[in-house]
């Protein structure tokens, strides 16, 4: 019996994954525990290992499939067992039959048309049908039937979306091929494509996520600027110390989000989140704070949590942010740290960016956008200094409050930050 | 952990009950009566029971055709054993009810519940009044029959169907005012049972919304058993001294002698002593107003069963309890009404689910039926029960099967292979290659489908 590769559920909200890239080609010899397929679920990816020793047989899902999770990616097995995905192959000698299935599955590797994948989908049969009459690709329609199964009501809605759309310019014969072959998407002609990627996994969530914030929400951006002079000059003192205990080094990072925790803390309204739905809207406040630390990648950005940040000392937190950035960096992190955050912080200071606008990651009421800092001469009296000034933007809310107490917390912020030994207390 | 209160022990309530527990709710369900409500006390379980008795009367004394000799004043109805019987399967489904209640740590509260505020709900129990105060609320009080305005049930004379299923004895002659579900189960109860029974329907014909054909199948089975039949007539008036009903067909005015009357002419939702005018919850005569989440004007109450109106069977009330549940508890899920099974235990059976033919016929214009006599099908004739068809009926361009409609033996059970083809949206053709096991009865559905495409073997 070959073994499985299945697409596994990583955390309680994920509904499909993507199949990222396989490192091992259908022939190649794998063992027990080795990584042979990058997968991502929304937030997350990770690499799946064999679960058996063997043969890679068959990929059943090649790179950019998306499937919902519980699919059935790969098979392992031994060299001449028999698949249903091999059987097509000719009749032979057991060698024969591999190198004829390793060269079916290269085709298949090449981006699958419609059809092909379609014979793993879950659809009802008259959806299939009414589906393929219309040339309408099935890949992109949202199945709400058991399992993302696709109904004939799913297709009937794609159909009327489609049609509200306005008619996609169909000649006849491209009409035909769509019956087929999934339609490419229109591009602009005048302009040269240098590359196209196709919006999945992490983007896609990035995608749909960032556009149903700005859409869904009463979202605007007030600034402050904050001196940061003796916050660094502190900075400096402690360096000393903490090194010596080795226990790394305290970021102007960490001293922000301690600031902005104790804030949450004294101004609770931006520690809350926006929930709706057609009948009934509701506002919830929380008595603790899970703090967001926004986290660019090179594929994009994650949003690790730090639990319970009101519980944590300024090295915890320091401590605490650290060890998420390099988990979040190497892939590491699971689905559940990353959810349930109730305020976030982004900075983007390393980039020299001052202000700008944060978009809030919903449902939460409030995103803090920090900046680059500026050294800048600046009157004290009557006597010119340098000064540190560190740029702060805040997005809020504006169905959950207003301006008044935005700006409180924005103050609140300023003054933690003004007068650091209290982030120490 | 959020509070919940059901109100309504039915299977609506039940149902929601166990959904809401598993759901890690803390749930309290409020009934007067027994649990389980109509279905299992006074509904489709005790009716069912009264049948399987009528059936095992006719088909002992049908013995001598499987060449088994009874002798033929040596079978009777022992009326007291089949009230038994009935008894005693109750008993055991609602000590079932009470079972999965305790499993579920649902704790049970016996008492008449209605609102004092939105949030709280005052219990007339036995020993006095409660009020209990929760997040969210479920209402499934179910219905009761509707009496005749002029004449209301009297309990001896004029009955509903509750007091029907539990009589002293078989009553010598009996009326029954209303053709549909309810009346033709009776009908085919007493009839066998020995009781001359009159039906009087006002449509053209009985169980109306059904197709004609198949409506037809029953009228001619009932009236070989014993049954007048009257439609397109009107109950004029009821002479309770005389036990004599006036009744109308077009001009013509008849009396009717009978022991008893059933007034079976439909029920109506329970929701006047929920003190629903109080917290502002909408809802009619037809039943309480509620969106396909089961979530009624105030956003944390909801409702579901036969109090929403609309279908009226035990098996809609599980799937509306459960998606209420689920609403209450967060998780948003809409009911589904694609594939409901419907089915009349009359003799013979009647069962249908998807579309009538008529609605086809309206929805999609021309549409291709396909159906098989079961007089074609072996295992029929073993049974020597050939009466009835089944019909299958498919939208013409995809072939998509909309509905299925069957008549004749095991017709409720063999309704279940219908409902799988219509819940997964099957289409004809994709059933060309299907093999059904022979011999047996579910060769006929098989039959009807391949003949929709002209391809039966037997037929």
């Amino acid at each position: 019996m070959a073994a499985e590769v299945i697409m596994p559920k990583l955390g309680m909200s994920m509904a499909e994954g993507t199949v990222i890239g396989w490192k091992k080609k259908v022939g190649d010899q794998v063992t027990k525990g080795e990584g042979i397929v990058d997968i991502s679920s929304e937030k997350i990816e990770m690499e799946l290992e064999a679960p058996a020793d063997g043969i890679l047989l068959a990929i059943a899902v090649a790179d950019g499939g998306v499937v919902p999770y519980g699919t059935v990616l790969g098979y392992i097995g031994q060299s001449g067992e028999n698949l249903e995905t091999t059987s097509h192959a000719a009749a032979g000698t057991a060698e024969h039959q591999e190198v004829a299935a390793t060269a079916m599955m290269e085709e298949k590797a090449v981006p699958a048309p419609a059809a092909n994948k379609g014979s793993s989908l879950k659809i009802s049969p008259v959806a299939k049908k009414i589906a393929e009459e219309a040339g309408l690709n099935l890949e992109s329609i949202v199945g709400t039937g058991p399992q993302g199964r696709i109904t004939k009501e799913d297709v009937e809605k794609a159909l009327a979306s489609r049609a509200a759309s306005g008619p996609v310019a169909t000649t006849p014969a491209s009409a035909a091929a769509s019956a087929s072959t999934p339609a490419p998407m229109q591009t602009a002609s005048a302009q040269e494509v240098v590359e196209t990627t196709p919006v999945i996994g992490m983007r896609k969530v990035i995608a749909t996520r960032m556009l149903e914030s700005l859409q869904q929400s009463a979202q605007l951006t007030m600034t402050a600027k904050v001196d940061l002079t003796e916050l660094l000059s502190l900075q400096k003192q402690l360096a000393v110390e903490i090194e010596r205990r080795q226990e790394g080094k305290l970021t102007v990072t960490d001293f922000i989000a301690r600031a902005v925790v104790l804030s949450l803390k004294k101004h609770k309204q931006l520690n809350s989140a926006y929930f709706a739905n057609q009948q009934e809207a509701r506002i919830e406040t929380y008595g603790h704070v899970h703090l967001g630390i926004a986290v660019a990648l090179e594929k994009g950005l994650v949003v690790p949590v730090i639990r319970h940040a009101d519980t944590l000392t300024l090295l915890e937190i320091s401590k605490a942010i650290k060890s998420l950035g390099e988990r979040a960096r190497n892939n590491q992190l699971s689905g559940d740290e990353m959810k349930g955050s109730t305020f976030t912080i982004s900075n983007l200071g390393a980039y020299g960016v001052e202000y700008f606008t944060p978009v809030l990651n919903p449902p939460e009421a409030g995103i803090l956008g920090v900046g680059a800092i500026e050294a800048v001469p600046m009157y004290r009296g009557e006597e010119l200094t340098r000064c540190s000034l560190l740029p702060l933007s805040l997005t809020f809310d504006h169905r959950v409050l207003d301006g008044a107490p935005a700006a409180q917390f924005l103050g609140s912020v300023k003054d933690y930050l003004e007068h650091p030994y209290t982030l120490l207390l | 952990m959020g509070t919940v209160v059901i109100i309504g022990g039915g299977p609506a309530g039940y149902v929601a009950a166990i959904t809401a527990a598993r759901k890690g709710q803390q749930v309290t369900i409020i009934e007067h009566q027994q649990l389980g409500g109509t279905c299992l006390n006074e509904g489709c379980i005790p009716t069912k029971s009264l049948l399987e008795s009528a059936e095992t009367y006719e088909k002992v004394k049908r013995a001598a055709a499987f060449g088994i000799d009874v002798p033929a004043d040596g079978v009777s109805v022992n009326w007291r054993g089949v009230q038994q019987y009935k008894g005693k399967v109750m008993k055991k489904l609602v000590l079932g009810v009470g079972y999965l209640m305790k499993k579920n740590q649902v704790q049970v509260i016996k008492g008449k519940a209605a609102f004092l505020t939105d949030r709280i709900v005052k219990v007339e129990k036995a020993d006095g009044a409660e009020q209990i105060t929760a997040d969210r609320f479920i209402l499934a009080t179910g219905s009761e029959p509707i009496e005749l305005p002029f004449a209301p049930f009297d309990g001896h004379w004029i009955i509903h169907s509750s007091q029907a299923m539990s009589l002293p004895g078989i009553p010598a002659s009996l009326l029954i005012v209303g053709g549909g579900v309810i009346g033709c189960e009776f009908a085919s109860i007493y009839s066998r049972m020995g009781t001359k029974v009159t039906v009087v329907e006002m449509a053209g014909q009985l169980l109306p919304g059904e197709d004609r054909d198949i409506a037809e199948v029953l009228t001619r089975q009932l009236e070989a058993a014993g049954v007048t039949i009257y439609t397109g007539t009107s109950l004029q008036s009821l002479d309770a001294a005389a036990k004599t009903a006036t009744v109308q067909k077009r001009d013509r005015v008849e009396e009717i002698q009978a022991e008893r009357v059933l007034v079976a002419i439909g029920r109506k939702p329970r929701v006047e002593e929920l003190g629903l005018d109080r917290i502002g919850v909408t809802y009619s005569r037809q039943g309480i107003q509620v969106n396909e989440n089961m979530q009624t004007s105030a956003s944390h109450i909801y409702a579901c069963g036969d109090v929403i109106g609309g279908i009226q069977l035990a098996h809609v009330a599980f799937h509306e309890g459960e998606v209420a549940a689920l609403n209450a508890c967060g998780i948003e899920k809409s009911v589904s009404y694609h594939a409901v099974p419907r089915c009349i235990y009359t003799s013979p059976e009647i069962a249908s689910v998807g579309l009538t033919e008529m609605q086809a016929r309206e929805k999609y214009g021309d549409v291709r039926i396909g159906e098989f006599a079961f007089t074609a099908n072996g295992k029929a004739l073993i049974l020597n029960e050939q009466t009835g068809k089944v019909k299958v009926i498919v939208e013409p361009k995809f072939n998509e099967i909309v509905g299925i409609t069957i008549v004749g033996p095991r017709a409720t059970e063999l309704i279940g292979q219908g409902t799988i083809m219509l819940h997964t949206e099957m289409t004809a053709d994709a059933m060309e290659d299907f093999i059904a096991a022979h011999p047996t009865l579910s060769e006929s559905l098989l039959e009807a489908v391949l003949n929709v495409t002209g391809q039966a073997i037997h037929g």
